[in-house]
């Protein structure tokens, strides 16, 4: 299956500040560093795969990228300026870098519609945020959502627990658009699935990904990187490559996996 | 429009609404600079050595009579627990109908409170050493009576089964089938029963039982807080050290959790199956040590017991009591029985909706600062080792007495309790849903309602429910100082030695402690999804 075309443009001429860099990123491990001297930028309308096998660092700069981890050292920029201190003003940064996780995190005593509410809980005050245990709110959005992922909105009412594994991922992302964030940050979203659901997600979120929007997806498969437009390669905590995917090479491909008992599928 | 579970932990914190109201009116508008100095004790306790060496004899006597009353109801509870399991009567007789009658009759001791019991052989016995023993012993075996003969019935029998199959007699079959898998259960159970013995014998002591709790009330009614907190403050190292130590010989033994276990009391399988797959690390050295646990409590014991003169053959020596008035029984139908009972259950519900929904409410409000657990940890530490009657004297510093102040009282105390249950058990609800909110922006607070409660709002209230049937026992503790309910009446007829009064005034307590019971009984069920 082919992703969309590839004509997003990158570097500085597509906007003044890139949305997110990431300055010299080192995060302290046990016995050796989990990430080394990492620095990257990703722009408004850029797909990008990292890839390396397990235990590179994916994660962790993934969890950089969203704010979950404070690096040790180095700096995180989004949209040009350092994360905030201020509680507030933090929050609505949080607000634009939406995360998919690999286990969903939904919360599964509430509903579709809750769970899809639960994004908009940034933007919400307290009065929003207790009528919707009591009466989900927003209903129209929340179908819109559904509609976009095509799914049933009369799911809108069922618990999380009641749908399929393929609906749970649907919902999932459904809720990340409900966030309206600026970065999709995805760590191993397709690990667990098979294959056809594998490609049907990658293929939604590879759609949802236009500009302004931006895309950071870990991956352990190179056979799905056909709709990205750059890839990042990662090992043990350091970049080794970052350049756009037509460019890439399975040497360097080769390279990346060489070692780690992993073999390229 | 069905309240999701986040909101349902929120609920019962409605209760405040009516208690804040009614506030301005019961306050009597002094007494703050009391309350003021009280606060300020706290930092100043009395450190003089004959002070200590006071506070510290009283602290070794409620301790030791913790421990005693403790030990026994132990015993009594496993010895009445077998005799109540319809399993065990099945096994060795085909029928379970003795286990029902047992079952039947234990709720009558298990209904009345250790207060009640120990008022009572006060008056039978006159003051002695083994009251306060007995007063713990015997409610405290009825109740583990009822949750080990539970624990055994919810035991699977399928190793039973084969064992008797197997042509193996009854009696040692049980053993072997049951023993194991019933232990950890009794034991983390046990455990907690202990630090409910520590509050309890300090409660006693209040009423004159004897130990810390009676220096705690004389020193409050005379005013000498800085005296009170050197008491209050090494109580509560001495409560802190029990219940980690209890923790962690749990862990260490891998033991249910308390959450499990209340929650598994009534979903039978569940607890069986925690009970057995958590015994299965390190059977072997954990084993030894309950062993050598067990052998050096023993000696202990009959240390403690030389060392606080118990005599329990004194308990059997009756003291002539005075004829019962020759009204008989028509005066104690004289009694204004609609507004006792009223007043007892609006208190329980009313201490209960505090304590249940105080706590997640608490736990939200310091939800943005790292310090704010660590002083509710501390607070609720205080408020469990505080025996309601003196929290209510405290009140009355600056409110009237009344069913509000009694339910503050009550309220501030169980709210420890639960409190303590709630922060654990949000600990062990994982963060993995809080922290998605978290990254997506969400405030702390809000994080924490949708991400934490929600996972815990079954077993937290299902737990809710069971205290709210000991909430209704404990009404006659406050009822007793704050003027109000059935437990006022209680303590009159009593010093009255109206003997008719109080057969019935038990009688109606325990009615309605029955049918608490059951009611919370069923709520837990339904909670728990295990009708």
């Amino acid at each position: 299956m082919d992703g969309p075309s590839t004509t997003t443009i990158t570097g500085p001429a597509a906007a003044a500040e890139p949305l997110l860099e990431l300055q010299g990123i080192e995060v302290n491990g046990r016995s050796q560093p989990r990430l080394e001297g990492v620095s990257l930028r990703l722009w408004a309308g850029e797909r990008v795969a990292l890839l390396g096998s397990s235990g590179a660092g994916k994660s962790t700069l993934l969890a950089v990228a969203n704010g979950q981890l404070p690096p040790d050292r180095g700096t995180v920029l989004w949209q040009g300026e350092p994360r905030a201190r201020r509680a507030g003003r933090r929050r609505r940064q949080q607000a634009r870098i939406g995360t998919l996780w690999q286990d969903l995190r939904l919360i599964d005593e509430l509903s579709v519609q809750q769970n899809l509410n639960a994004a908009r809980l940034a933007r919400w005050s307290w009065p929003q945020a207790l009528l919707n245990l009591l009466l989900p709110l927003e209903s129209e959005a929340c179908a819109a959502t559904l509609r976009r992922l095509d799914l049933d909105p009369a799911l809108l009412n069922q618990p999380v627990t009641a749908l399929s594994g393929g609906q749970r991922q649907r919902v999932a992302l459904a809720r990340l658009l409900r966030q309206e964030p600026l970065l999709l940050l995805a760590d191993e979203p397709l690990a667990s699935l098979d294959p056809r659901l594998a490609e049907e997600l990658l293929a939604l979120l590879l759609r949802e990904a236009e500009a302004p929007r931006a895309l950071l997806l870990s991956l352990h498969r190179p056979d799905l990187l056909a709709g990205f437009d750059r890839v990042i390669g990662l090992r043990a905590g350091r970049l080794v490559f970052d350049r756009p995917r037509t460019e890439l090479t399975s040497t360097q491909l080769q390279q990346l996996y060489a070692g780690s008992g992993e073999r390229l599928p | 429009m069905k309240p999701a579970a986040p909101l349902l932990v929120l609920l019962p914190a409605l209760v405040l609404v009516p208690v804040l109201l009614s506030l301005p009116g019961l306050s009597h508008g002094g007494g703050w600079d009391l309350i003021g100095q009280f606060a300020w004790a706290a930092l100043t306790p009395c450190l003089d050595p004959l002070v200590l060496r006071s506070v510290l004899e009283g602290l070794g006597v409620t301790v030791g009579m913790a421990l005693l009353g403790w030990a026994v109801s132990l015993g009594l509870g496993l010895a009445l627990g077998l005799l109540s399991s319809r399993l065990i009567w099945r096994q060795l007789c085909g029928s379970a109908a003795p286990a029902e009658l047992i079952r039947r009759l234990l709720a009558l001791p298990r209904s009345i409170h250790e207060l009640i019991w120990g008022l009572l052989l006060l008056q039978l016995v006159g003051l002695q050493p083994a009251v306060a023993v007995a007063a713990i012993a015997i409610p405290f075996g009825a109740l583990v009576a009822r949750v080990v003969s539970d624990l055994i019935d919810a035991l699977p029998t399928a190793n039973l089964e084969a064992l008797r199959a197997a042509g193996a007699p009854a009696p040692s079959a049980l053993l072997t089938a049951l023993g194991p898998p019933l232990l950890p259960g009794v034991i983390s159970y046990g455990g907690y029963r202990l630090e409910c013995a520590l509050r309890s014998a300090t409660l006693l002591g209040v009423f004159g039982l004897g130990g810390l709790g009676n220096e705690l009330l004389l020193t409050l009614q005379s005013l000498q807080f800085h005296e009170l907190w050197t008491g209050l403050w090494l109580l509560l190292a001495v409560m802190l050290l029990l219940e980690s130590g209890v923790g962690l010989l749990r862990r260490r033994w891998g033991m249910p959790r308390r959450l499990v276990l209340r929650a598994a009391a009534t979903a039978p399988s569940a607890a069986a199956a925690t009970a057995v797959s958590d015994a299965a690390g390190g059977v072997g050295r954990s084993g030894r040590e309950i062993l050598l646990l067990g052998v050096l409590l023993a000696p202990t014991l009959l240390l403690v017991g030389k060392a606080l003169a118990i005599d329990p053959a004194a308990l059997l020596q009756l003291q002539p009591l005075p004829p019962v008035a020759p009204q008989g029984w028509s005066a104690a139908l004289q009694l204004p029985w609609p507004s006792l009972i009223t007043s007892t259950l609006t208190l329980t519900l009313l201490a209960a909706g505090l304590a249940v929904g105080v706590a997640p409410l608490l736990l939200l409000l310091v939800a943005p600062w790292p310090w704010g657990r660590r002083l509710l940890r501390l607070v609720w530490a205080l408020g469990r080792l505080w025996p309601p009657p003196l929290t209510a004297l405290l009140l009355l510093f600056l409110l009237q007495p009344g069913v509000i102040t009694a339910a503050l009282a009550l309220g501030f105390h169980n709210l420890g309790i639960l409190g303590r249950l709630l922060l654990e058990g949000s600990e062990a609800t994982g963060p993995a849903a809080e922290e998605a909110l978290r990254c997506a922006g969400a405030g702390p607070r809000l994080a924490l309602l949708y991400g934490r409660f929600s996972g815990l709002a079954r077993t937290y209230l299902a737990y809710g429910a069971y205290r709210a049937d000991v909430i209704l026992r404990e009404t006659v503790v406050v009822g007793l100082v704050a003027g109000t309910g059935l437990g006022s009446q209680l303590r009159e007829s009593l010093s009255a030695f109206a003997w008719d009064q109080l057969a019935v005034l038990l009688a109606v307590y325990a009615v309605l402690t029955l049918v608490g019971e059951d009611l919370s009984d069923r709520a837990r069920r339904r909670l728990l999804g295990t009708a």
